[in-house]
């Protein structure tokens, strides 16, 4: 019983560390990959409390569906970027 | 017997998935880190998957998954890891300073030399 | 034998920590996607240990889910980086 209440502070512990990331960081790809461990880490969750279907679900929605649908429409909405440095992404150095 | 085999296993897998993720947080650049993250799988994962088959038995639920995940983590892991490492390389990521050679730019720099000669040979001809 | 396989699923998920401060100080997004493809990794065999802990084999494919679609992720994103998604 004990490894069951560890995993599951463990793995809440983890989805409010990368949630406070998705809130924090100021580069808006970065906050996606946070988002996405959310997903991942909550289907870990859903796997402790016993309910394998819905952690099923949640990775291909939570881990992976809902990050590509969010990079596609940061993409789209700021295809041009002037000054990078206020997104906090690393300069291009090779063309 | 069989709790000996199991737990050395298992920590041999865990004591190189910690080395990997210790790897993975103190490499200075980006490929670096994408080699320590294929040495988590290959040599972190495979053992535990193995403890956990002896552990339960080969013919069991538990054991034929646990063989499966280990073909699915082998034959996707590098295939990621190099899709990654392509398209880092692609969109600049800069390498660390201390890297001493660059062997994707050097061949880049040897093809469009020879190209560049070829064509001066053709245009020489035609003259 | 079950308490070891508790023990050991707690360990391989709480390695997820530290990947989590690379997800956290990664400085380019190439960075957190190699963290976060070694947390699924990760959690793919604490779920595998889990299920024998729990002595429930129906959690056994999450495993897989896992394996597979951290490759999956990890290729879109890739190709994401790469400005050909769109």
């Amino acid at each position: 019983m004990a490894v069951f209440w560890m995993m599951d502070y463990l793995a809440l512990a983890l989805i409010l560390v990368c949630a406070g990331l998705v809130v924090r960081l100021r580069n808006l790809n970065g906050a996606v990959m946070a988002l996405s461990g959310v997903g991942a880490f909550s289907a870990l969750l859903f796997v402790v409390l016993g309910a394998p279907d819905d952690a099923h679900s949640e990775i291909v929605v939570g881990a992976i569906a809902l990050p590509v649908l969010y990079l596609v429409a940061i993409g789209k909405a700021r295809a041009e970027v002037h000054d990078s440095g206020e997104l906090d992404e690393q300069p291009r150095t090779r063309p | 017997m069989k709790a000996v085999i199991v737990i050395a296993l298992a920590c041999v897998g865990l004591g190189f998935s910690l080395s990997g993720a210790v790897g993975i947080l103190r490499m200075p650049d980006l490929y670096c880190r994408i080699q320590c993250s294929s040495k988590t799988t290959t040599m972190g994962a495979l053992p535990a998957l193995i403890a956990l088959v002896v552990g339960e038995g080969v013919l069991s639920s538990y054991a034929s998954r646990a063989l499966l995940t280990a073909f699915l983590l082998l034959l996707l892991n590098p295939a990621s890891s190099h899709a990654l490492a392509r398209a880092a390389y692609k969109s600049g990521v800069p390498m660390w300073d201390g890297a001493v050679r660059d062997e994707a730019a050097e061949a880049r720099h040897r093809r469009e030399q020879r190209r560049r000669e070829r064509r001066r040979d053709g245009s020489g001809q035609e003259d | 034998m079950r308490t070891v396989y508790g023990a050991i699923a707690f360990a391989e998920i709480a390695i997820g920590v530290l990947l989590v401060v690379r997800m956290a100080i990664g400085p380019t997004v190439a960075d957190r996607i190699v963290a976060l493809n070694t947390v699924c990794t990760q959690a793919a065999l604490s779920v595998l240990f889990y299920a024998a802990y729990a002595d429930r084999s129906i959690y056994l494919d999450v495993a897989l889910w896992f394996a597979s679609f951290s490759y999956l992720g990890s290729v879109v994103f890739a190709r994401y980086l790469e400005r050909e998604l769109l």
